[in-house]
């Protein structure tokens, strides 16, 4: 009878382990944010606070790709969750921030066990095309935004069979960004020409800096140069590379002699030593730190002039140049430019509505198109000329002529304009294009098996 | 208490967690891998998969950066057993013979790089490695070369890379053959000494031979860890530039979660695992085959 007791009893704690350890609450690994003071819109906010203090309880987790929430994009998005959430007291904001790398590793998770109520999305079909045919995100009513400012075309990017599913957050220019300082210190012009700013390279590299610190162990921005370049050649190249990826065939002379001068510039020591290795902090950090003249990067970086971690004789000089003319070519004016990530609600989402507030909340010009001007943070895919104070930077004025003076902008970049296999194919090969480890015959030819 | 044991219930319920364990952890994902493995499958949401049947395999075989990622995963395994082993079970002998604190003391600063994280390792050697500021460049200026050596170039990151995981893993396959020393019976040492045995006889006649259970093990543990490689060239790399630097753990990854191919993944993890299973086996084969012909050259019959 004892022993029939014991095992009974073993047998009972041992299930009971079992459960345990299968029904124990998920920790969660988001962060509750704090209401901090929020940057401007404090006026309009007391009376919906008013307003909206007695409603029930709910709590919106949001999902981003902007893992820095004290500068740039990261502090933008942060101020509007803290200000949404003191003008409705009912409402809890959790965020889960990773970079991008991560982020897009997690969302595939989430798109099979519940997406958070509100993410970071790309407008781009590298991203988009295979979240929407998961049917992961809520449709939004179009017609909702037409007050919203929106620059035309920005939305295109984020529909699908005529339906909106996210809004954008940006428009983004791709940039050199020079120390005006250094350049005037050594007598260098800013390159008028891409012969002379390949010229321009010999002429730094002799003095021991870096010409142009390049994120090339990322990928993308390496194919982003290569989009300038072929915008600067073609004017345009939207249906060339839509034709080459539906039919896995890029035997196109544009993306030969774009991927020849791609080739060629590296090897003339444009970027600096070990570029194809190195992040984007790496390359950042050698700009800043005044080890590289140049950055090649998007205009989310205007942030720099008013991130006051940059020592003061560099950040206050910082300008930018786009791509300079490329001989023959036909793109003189145009730029490299794109409306690339944004927001969306989740089709899963249990608060839908309350999500669907927050996003609308978000893009009211007067918040994010506002607080990202206000913070340099590049410009914002909505008119923001209501919102100019005259005393913006140097670097945000010059972004803005660079749109003004644009004749044609070149849209979603080669490497977003696939598949993700397309993207994964593009970013890792053109590290070996550039670093000569391949031809360019070789290398459209990887690219176009991997868009078929 | 040994009627308690054979009590059906209880052992039944000893048995249970970690049946479930294997089955869940183990089994489970591996039968849907090769699931999977037969699919068009995006790995996002509901998307629909497609049966695709062999293709997912028959690309494997003609992709040029699984064969570059096999090749480099080889050349590790390689590395851990000709370069990493060898030195480890020197520093362990000679680590055995220092006593005293010195021997605690250098016990723990070679097992120092395995008790810090990988992502600091990794971004550490960054550094170490950075053509414009970084260690080893600084050292070559040191003695009047120009240190613009680019150490991750696609030239020689490989090397870089095989150094930083040699390097790495070092710690433990020292400790794992450090213990094995430890449990030699001293008398047979101290018999060696009577004998007159010179510290080289002892340890290749004595050392060697008894420490080569240890060595099956340490090796078996070797080539599979080589084979599964990722989060070291994850941070490092990431597989390039180009796929240089490609391990089979790594592109596993890229494909399944960045490029969108999640059944394509999958067969790369079924083929990874048949390639682990058969290392094991030729491995204990290796070992196996030595252990008979020392026994029949001894003309002891064990078994």
């Amino acid at each position: 009878m004892k022993r029939k007791l014991l095992a009974t009893l073993l047998a009972v704690a041992m299930t009971a382990t079992l459960l345990a350890g299968c029904t124990q609450k998920a920790t969660t690994t988001t962060e509750t944010t704090k209401p901090a003071a929020p940057a401007t819109t404090q006026a309009s906010q007391e009376a919906t606070t008013k307003a909206t203090d007695s409603a029930a309880p709910v709590t919106l987790k949001v999902f981003s790709n902007l893992p820095d929430r004290k500068t740039g994009q990261g502090l933008v998005e942060q101020t509007m969750i803290d200000n949404y959430m003191k003008e409705n007291k009912n409402v809890t904001i959790t965020v889960e921030a990773l970079d991008d790398a991560a982020y897009k590793t997690k969302f595939k998770a989430y798109s099979i066990e519940g997406m958070p109520d509100v993410v970071s999305i790309w407008g781009q079909p590298s991203f988009l095309d295979e979240v929407l045919a998961a049917g992961v995100l809520a449709p939004l009513n179009e017609a909702d935004y037409k007050d919203y400012g929106f620059i035309s075309g920005s939305l295109d990017g984020f529909k699908k069979d005529g339906v909106l599913y996210g809004l954008p957050r940006n428009s983004d220019i791709a940039a050199f960004y020079y120390n005006a300082k250094m350049f005037e210190d050594n007598g260098w012009k800013v390159p008028a020409t891409y012969d002379e700013l390949i010229a321009l390279a010999d002429t730094i590299n002799a003095k021991g800096i870096a010409p142009v610190a390049m994120d090339g162990g990322d990928g993308w921005p390496l194919a982003v140069y290569l989009s300038d370049i072929m915008v600067k050649m073609n004017g345009t190249y939207s249906d060339i590379v839509t034709n080459a990826i539906t039919k896995g065939d890029f035997s196109d002379p544009l993306f030969k002699q774009a991927t020849d001068l791609l080739a060629k510039t590296a090897k003339a020591g444009l970027f600096q030593t070990g570029y194809d290795t190195q992040d984007y902090a790496t390359a950042k950090n050698l700009f800043i730190n005044g080890q590289a003249a140049m950055f090649y990067m998007g205009s989310w970086e205007a942030s720099m002039a008013l991130d006051t971690t940059i020592d003061e004789a560099i950040r206050t000089n910082i300008k930018a140049f786009t791509m300079p003319a490329v001989a023959d070519g036909k793109g003189t004016t145009s730029i490299c430019a794109w409306n690339g990530g944004g927001y969306a609600v989740s089709a899963s989402s249990e608060v839908k509505d309350e999500a669907t507030k927050f996003l609308n909340y978000m893009f009211k010009p007067e918040n994010l198109s506002k607080i990202g001007w206000e913070n340099g943070v590049g410009m914002s895919a909505q008119d923001e000329t209501a919102f100019m104070t005259g005393s913006e930077t140097a670097l945000q004025k010059q972004f803005l002529d660079f749109l003004k003076n644009a004749s044609n902008t070149s849209g979603t970049t080669v490497n977003d304009r696939g598949a993700s296999a397309f993207k994964t194919s593009i970013e890792s090969e053109i590290q070996s294009v550039c670093n000569g480890t391949v031809t360019s015959d070789k290398f459209l030819a990887a690219i176009g098996a991997a868009s078929k | 208490m040994n009627k308690l044991y054979s009590n059906k219930l209880i052992i039944f319920s000893l048995v249970l967690p970690g049946l479930l364990l294997f089955v869940f952890a183990i089994l489970a994902p591996i039968i849907l891998s090769v699931y999977y493995g037969f699919m068009d499958y995006s790995g996002m949401g509901k998307a629909a998969a497609a049966f695709i049947g062999m293709d997912n395999y028959k690309n494997l075989m003609g992709d040029k950066a699984f064969w570059t990622s096999l090749r480099n995963s080889l050349l590790l395994a390689a590395g851990f057993i000709c370069i990493q082993h060898p030195i480890a079970i020197g520093i362990a002998a000679v680590l055995d013979k220092l006593q005293g604190k010195a021997e605690g003391f250098f016990r723990c600063v070679y097992f120092i790089p395995n008790v810090i994280s990988v992502a600091i390792i990794a971004y550490l050697w960054k550094f170490i490695y950075n053509p414009s500021f970084g260690l080893f460049n600084n050292i070559l200026k040191l003695f009047g070369f120009a240190g613009k050596v680019n150490w991750l170039s696609a030239d020689n990151a490989i090397w870089s890379v095989l150094l930083v995981l040699i390097w790495h893993g070092f710690g433990w396959g020292m400790l794992i053959y450090y213990t094995g020393i430890k449990n030699i019976d001293p008398v047979l040492y101290e018999a060696a000494a009577i004998d007159g045995a010179d510290a080289r006889t002892t340890f290749f006649r004595i050392t060697l031979p008894l420490m080569k259970p240890v060595i099956q093990v340490n090796v078996t543990l070797a080539v599979i860890a080589a084979l599964k490689q990722l989060e070291t060239v994850y941070l490092l790399t990431n597989g390039g530039p180009g796929n240089s630097t490609q391990f089979m753990g790594n592109f596993l990854y890229q494909q399944a979660f960045q490029a969108g191919k999640y059944g394509y993944g999958n067969a790369i993890g079924v083929v990874f695992i048949a390639i682990c299973l058969i290392a094991t086996v030729l491995l204990n084969k290796v070992f196996a085959e030595k252990k008979s012909a020392r026994r029949l050259k001894n003309g002891t019959a064990w078994e």
